[in-house]
């Protein structure tokens, strides 16, 4: 396994966050660009503002994904899933405090979000490792990220239903239709099934990245059916282009199972083992 | 919506129905993919020497790849009815979705499982592929179908207070939890340990040791659901059907309306619960009188 050069961890974390919150952002700056321009510009810009969220959540998906990956490494078989929910849970709850103590200053909800997370993602990893004692050597840095990641997908995603992060409208549009439900299920999955889904002793970390960006497109997608409801056309947009990408990212996961598999076989007997 | 007490009977009655279809197929759906717990020995093993045609499903646990389908399927279903659909085809529309999307993760754990076991020459088979991902999306449309329908019925007739998709998520976690617990033992320590004697317990020695030949030629994951539908499946059934038909009869029985009334209520809940429990110790008790206790070092020698 050592042979094969990985992408450094640090800069899946620059991937991760500055691909998130440039997303994020790009969903309020966009509309603003756009009531600046007016015409059909500015309302194309406006339109497609909330697409740019999900891509950010996509990052924040990879990069996630690869701290759980980092993590699971040290034989967390069943354990993989759990780590993919925690991650939504303590996500959810630093987002949504980043953004309702942010209420007056809408700007800084996603920076706040981010460093709630963080701050409880290290205490969790703290207590996993001293108090509960995992002796797991990744497990505070492994924990902070992947509540970061969390709250980074978390609000990507919502975003992308809401339009914008205001605490109002992000109550109003994310969680009394129930889409948040969406938003925090499938966002869990989406960075705990690439690593749950290539465990073994052959795990290699470009089949894994890749599996990641086809679950954040699935997530995308479905994201985007449900800004249907919400947003109309910018949804519809979401999902086409959610479904591009995954398109995209599975055919590449495969190249990579064809690549990497023992041998591909249309069907036949099981070969002979010393068994 | 007001009902009276034939008609709320009527609807306690559909609700139990459709759980019970909903947990049986939750159950061969995880067995057809060999999810969850029997899932440890497949993936064990090709490790051991123990080469396989088996389907390795590793989305995730049971009840988070049935809370996943479920709430894409509720997602889905609610956009349909925003924009006026008939609730059955939207319904339906909802379910097909969630079930191609659990379907897509199903194709990449297999995938991905066999080619991160490289070093023990596991072959990646396409025609199982092929053939086992379409039961597995079937199976799971009629999960989705069940959940869903049973949340549009708390949310739209009995005017429950959550959504559609928190509702369905809810529905697949609960299917997915007791599969896990009722129907895998049936898979996994028993149709993989189809030739050791009954009863006899996982020695660490027998790991990853399954059983890997059929009737008639190599078995395949259809051949194992096909021994679950036999008793795993519907014991999860009935399992999943008497969780909701219990825990809601007493409410729809007793119609409370006074403080008296809903004591009564909670106090027949209460009472249900006590004979179970009961039930279950003499269950227990038979269980161990008849098979126990283990026999480890005769089994270990054998």
């Amino acid at each position: 396994m050592s042979e094969i050069k990985e992408i450094a961890p640090n800069k899946l974390v620059l991937f991760g966050v500055l691909g998130g919150l440039l997303g994020i952002y790009l969903t309020y700056l966009f509309p603003v660009l756009g009531m600046k321009i007016g015409g059909n510009v500015g309302g194309l810009l406006k339109v497609i503002a909330p697409t740019f969220g999900a891509l950010g959540g996509i990052c924040a998906v990879v990069w996630g994904a690869d701290a759980v990956r980092r993590v699971s490494k040290y034989g967390l078989g069943t354990g993989v899933p759990s780590i993919g929910q925690i991650a939504m849970g303590m996500g959810i709850v630093a987002s949504m405090f980043g953004i309702a103590i942010m209420a007056k200053f809408p700007l800084a909800g996603p920076v706040v979000s981010l460093v709630t997370a963080s701050i409880i993602g290290l205490i969790i990893g703290w207590f996993a490792q001293n108090v509960i004692k995992m002796k797991i050597p990744v497990m505070v840095r492994g924990m902070t990220e992947i509540a970061a990641a969390g709250s980074l997908i978390i609000l990507g995603f919502g975003v992308a239903v809401a339009g914008n992060f205001q605490f109002e409208t992000f109550v109003k549009m994310v969680f009394d239709d129930g889409l948040i439900l969406a938003v925090f299920w499938i966002g869990a999955v989406a960075i705990l099934h690439p690593f749950n889904a290539t465990l073994g002793p052959d795990e290699k970390q470009k089949r894994t990245t890749y599996l990641a960006f086809s679950t954040g497109a699935i997530t995308m997608t479905i994201i985007g059916i449900g800004a249907i409801m919400t947003l109309g056309l910018s949804g519809a947009i979401t999902m086409m282009l959610g479904i591009i990408l995954w398109v995209i990212y599975y055919k590449k996961f495969w190249d990579e199972v064809y690549k990497d598999a023992s041998s591909v076989l249309g069907t036949g007997l099981i070969p002979k083992t010393e068994a | 919506m007001v009902l009276d007490l034939t008609m709320s009977m009527a609807i306690l009655a559909l609700m139990g129905a459709l759980a019970t279809i909903a947990g049986c197929l939750e159950d061969l759906e995880s067995d057809v993919g060999s999810q969850s717990n029997p899932n440890s020995q497949v993936q064990l093993a090709p490790q051991m020497g123990f080469l396989h045609r088996i389907y390795n499903k590793a989305i995730s646990g049971e009840p988070v790849s049935n809370g996943l389908s479920a709430v894409t399927a509720g997602t889905v279903t609610v956009v349909l009815l925003d924009a006026k659909f008939y609730p059955l085809m939207a319904i339906v529309m909802g379910a097909f979705v969630g079930a191609i999307v659990l379907g897509i993760f199903a194709t990449t754990s297999y995938a991905g499982r066999v080619a991160s076991q490289t070093r023990f020459k596991q072959p990646l088979y396409m025609d199982i592929m092929r053939y086992t991902t379409p039961s597995i999306i079937g199976h799971n449309f009629i999960v989705n179908f069940c959940l869903v329908s049973l949340a549009y019925i708390q949310y739209e007739i009995l005017a429950y207070p959550f959504s559609i998709p928190f509702l369905a998520l809810i529905w697949g976690i609960t299917a997915g939890a007791i599969g896990s617990s009722v129907g895998d033992v049936h898979y996994g320590a028993e149709r993989e340990f189809q030739n050791r004697e009954f009863g006899c317990g996982l020695n660490t020695s027998l790991s990853g040791r399954i059983v890997r030949k059929a009737e008639s030629g190599l078995r395949n994951s259809i051949d194992n659901v096909w021994f679950c539908a036999k008793f795993g499946g519907p014991a999860t059934g009935i399992a999943l059907g008497l969780v909701v038909f219990l825990s809601s009869w007493p409410a729809t029985i007793m119609q409370p309306k006074t403080p008296a009334d809903y004591w009564k209520t909670i106090i027949v809940g209460l009472l249900i619960v006590f004979l179970l429990i009961i039930g279950n110790r003499l269950v227990e008790y038979n269980a161990r009188k008849t098979y126990g206790p283990y026999k480890e070092e005769k089994e270990a020698a054998s």
